[in-house]
């Protein structure tokens, strides 16, 4: 059984978690501006930023086959626009490569030199191109990835791990639905514990995924590289600033982790997908940082932290939760929430 | 005039990189080859080489490094064995795909299991349909040409694939010995600049690489592939010309024959125990064996008509493969080569499978192989596929030859 918003069936992409109970009410209920009023305040900045980005060209193809709702076809789309048609693209086996964005029969899906490079291979291909450039005097192009989080923290880890510690000048950007969506909702290196994808089901014996995710973004802070970021396409105004940022690095890798909501995998419905990008933050699940010189910040601060199941219940990924589960969940937020403050002040 | 030095496999596939002036190169060290990238790095450090060396992290990122390049106008150089080989196969077979012009040393060793890191050619009959171009060499001096040679093969427009140049581990990567190392001008002269621009991923000129290709046009690609790879034989022919012209040396083009010219009989190898072949083929033709030789240089594409012709009067032929094809348990030359003859009837072949493992392909094998071969061009009875060190073979009478050699060899199996 589907969830029904009264307009469409947001649920006919793709199969319901088997075992999940239908959280969102009918006549979409769940997101009322009294309830989520502190989702709207941020509607003036972004009502902004896309005044700007719109000013500039679109460099990707209008017609894709992205779903409805995608996250990360937004956050493309405008990545694109800053980086402006100085740059060659990367985009591995996934969602973004499947949707057409590399191009389809022939055809190219973007306007400016775009490419498959393999699931496992992406920063090594981009380093190989970066260099070429830079000895041949056009350093200037930016050599920017667009990968899935499979590709980045699974397959590809080896290969983004050497380029990163050899210094590559390249601008990674991982989109994280947490999972790979491509292949059909199969659980990844980054899914959050207790998900519910096609490889951790909910049954008798197993709730969803039993491991914790991979920390991408601090792994990569790890390696030391001059500039680390996450972001979320809900906050378009803060991600524009930190990709500005990533592009002027000249001295090594930037990356840029992206919070990527995904409709189809997490099962919300398609016009939810900014609030419920909100709801991670705004939780404190997913806070916004970046890393330069040796140093995190934090570049939004939540004034007043929302309780983790207000997120956990804005999708059907995680409809399976007992009282017990959310309340580790929130032990869980708070504690690297804490831990992650006390960085801040090293 | 260039100059004179004593050179190891391994050095001269670096001098040849050198030589082609590749400027982009990635390599990880893997035996036999490992010393390979030493000398490339050795050379970078010193400013004999101005190209920029990638100390990647595995094989699978060497290859997609120089990938990168190639789609920035890069040329290219690296090169592997065995495992790595393995390692690099996602990215090696799209090398090919992409039309990507690469040039990579291929240093051949067994494959592991079990544990073994001795010569063997394994590792490239293995991949030698992935789409790229096999140049095997006999020498170091082959190996430093061929390299230069591979260039402008691979970058000709009429071509756009991927080239190995494989030399058998350990016998020719560690075995030194004199080389002339042509002058950089003159190399120059033969080798200009690459002018790659059908996959060059430019912000001046955008374009998307591979990008979802449906069947009909795949199978349109796919067969402009397999074109690309029939015309390679003439331009290895012309590029052969050329080289002989101007550096005065010449290894065959597709194939190399040795005392083909009055043979009866003939070997046919790949590789490495070709040099002993040689030797062994003067002696026995002492011995009154009338025996040639066929050197397979290129095995991708597969020279078969070149070979049909040189073997059209041969009575018998035997073959010795360091390496084996789990068709028939017969090595791959042996199942290549019959594929030769198609409808036409063909002269009895025998395999000789040795050297596996780093063990060598001896002299007294060698003369074994030509005995016997010589054996069944007479009519004498005949096993298929011969295992040196495995199967009987009467090495008492073979050193005892004389004028009645086939007849004391009658009742040796083998
Ligand atoms: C070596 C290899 N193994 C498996 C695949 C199949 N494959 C294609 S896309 C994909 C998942 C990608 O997931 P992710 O990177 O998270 O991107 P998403 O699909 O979520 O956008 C897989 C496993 C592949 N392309 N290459
Ligand atoms: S499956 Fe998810 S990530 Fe993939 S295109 Fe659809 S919404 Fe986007």
């Amino acid at each position: 059984m589907g969830v029904n918003d009264g307009i469409r069936d947001n649920t006919n992409y793709s199969t319901i978690p088997e075992g999940a109970r239908p959280t969102l009410e009918k006549n979409d209920a769940f997101f009322t501006k009294k309830r989520f009023g502190f989702i709207f305040n941020e509607e003036k900045k972004t009502k902004e930023v896309y005044k700007e980005i719109t000013k500039v060209q679109d460099l990707l193809s209008p017609g894709n086959s992205a779903c409805l709702g995608c996250h990360a076809e937004l956050a493309l789309r405008t990545t694109l626009r800053i980086l402006g048609p100085n740059t060659i693209l990367a985009i591995p086996p996934g969602c973004m490569g499947g949707i057409g964005a590399v191009g389809f029969n022939g055809g190219a899906g973007a306007k400016i030199p775009v490419f498959f490079p393999l699931l496992d291979n992406t920063a090594a291909m981009l380093a190989g191109i970066k260099r070429k450039y830079i000895r041949e005097g056009r350093g200037d192009i930016n050599v920017v990835a667009f990968a899935g989080d499979g590709g980045t923290a699974d397959a590809g880890f080896q290969s983004l791990s050497g380029a990163a510690e050899r210094g590559e000048n390249i601008i990674y950007i991982c989109y994280d639905n947490e999972a790979y969506m491509n292949t059909g909702v199969q659980r990844s290196g980054t899914t959050p514990k207790w998900s519910w994808t096609q490889t951790t089901p909910v049954g008798e014996q197993t709730q969803g995924k039993s491991q914790k995710g991979k920390d991408m973004p601090m792994i990569m802070a790890q390696h030391n590289i001059p500039y680390v970021a996450t972001a979320n396409p809900s906050y378009m105004h803060d991600y524009i600033a930190k990709l500005k940022k990533a592009m002027k690095v000249k001295n090594g890798m930037s990356y840029i982790h992206l919070y990527s909501g995904c409709p189809t995998g997490w099962k919300f419905p398609t016009e939810k997908t900014i609030e419920v990008g909100k709801l991670a933050v705004e939780t404190n699940l997913y806070p916004l940082w970046e890393y330069e010189d040796g140093k995190f910040r934090l570049t939004h601060e939540v004034l007043k932290r929302r309780p983790i199941s207000e997120y956990s219940k804005s999708m059907q990924k995680y409809s399976h939760l007992t009282e017990q589960n959310l309340a580790e969940l929130q032990q869980n937020v708070d504690a690297n929430y804490k831990r992650f403050k006390k960085l801040c002040k090293i | 005039m260039g100059r004179v030095d004593v050179l190891n496999g391994n050095k001269a596939a670096a001098w040849g990189a050198k030589l082609a002036r590749a400027d982009l190169m990635a390599a990880y060290p893997i035996t036999p080859q490992t010393p390979l990238v030493e000398y490339l790095a050795s050379f970078v450090a010193d400013g004999v080489i101005d190209a920029d060396l990638v100390e990647v992290e595995s094989e699978h990122s060497a290859l997609s490094v120089l990938q990168g390049g190639v789609l920035a106008g890069a040329r290219t150089f690296t090169g592997t064995s065995s495992q790595g080989l393995a390692l690099m196969y996602e990215p090696y077979i799209r090398t090919s795909t992409m039309r990507l012009p690469i040039v990579m040393a291929l240093v051949t060793r067994e494959v592991i299991s079990p544990q073994t890191v001795w010569g063997g050619q394994q590792d490239a009959v293995t991949v030698r349909d992935a789409g790229w171009i096999q140049i095997w060499c006999e020498s170091s001096q082959e190996i430093l040409d061929s390299i230069v040679q591979a260039y402008k093969i691979a970058e000709n427009k009429d071509v756009l694939l991927p080239v190995n140049v494989c030399y058998d581990g350990f016998s020719l990567s560690h075995m030194a010995e004199r080389v002339e190392i042509p002058d950089q001008e003159q190399v120059d002269q033969f080798l200009p600049k690459p002018n790659i621009s059908h996959v060059k991923l430019d912000p001046n000129n955008p374009i998307a690489v591979d990008p979802l290709t449906p069947g009909p046009m795949l199978t349109e690609f796919r067969h402009k592939q397999v074109t690309a790879m029939n015309v390679s034989k003439k331009i290895i022919e012309e590029v052969r010309q050329e080289w002989l012209e101007m550096f005065g040396r010449d290894y065959g083009g597709l194939i190399d024959q040795y005392r083909m010219e009055d043979a009866e009989i003939a070997l046919v190898c790949l590789g490495s125990p070709a040099g002993t072949a040689r030797v062994a083929i003067d002696e026995m033709r002492n011995h009154g064996i009338k025996v040639g030789m066929i050197r397979i240089r290129v095995l991708r594409p597969f020279p078969d008509e070149e070979i049909l012709k040189a073997l059209v009067n041969i009575k018998a032929i035997g073959v010795i493969d360091r390496n084996v094809s789990f068709a028939k348990g017969m090595g791959i030359s042996f199942l290549e080569l019959k594929t030769v003859f198609g409808g036409l009837k063909m002269p009895p072949m025998i395999d000789f499978i040795g050297g596996l493992g780093g063990s060598d392909v001896t002299m007294e094998q060698i003369k074994q192989a030509i005995v016997i071969t010589q054996h069944v061009s007479e009519g004498g009875e005949f096993q298929e596929v011969t295992w040196f060190g495995l199967d009987q073979i009467d090495v008492e009478t073979l050193f005892t030859m004389d004028k009645d050699i086939s007849l004391k060899l009658k009742g040796v199996s083998g």
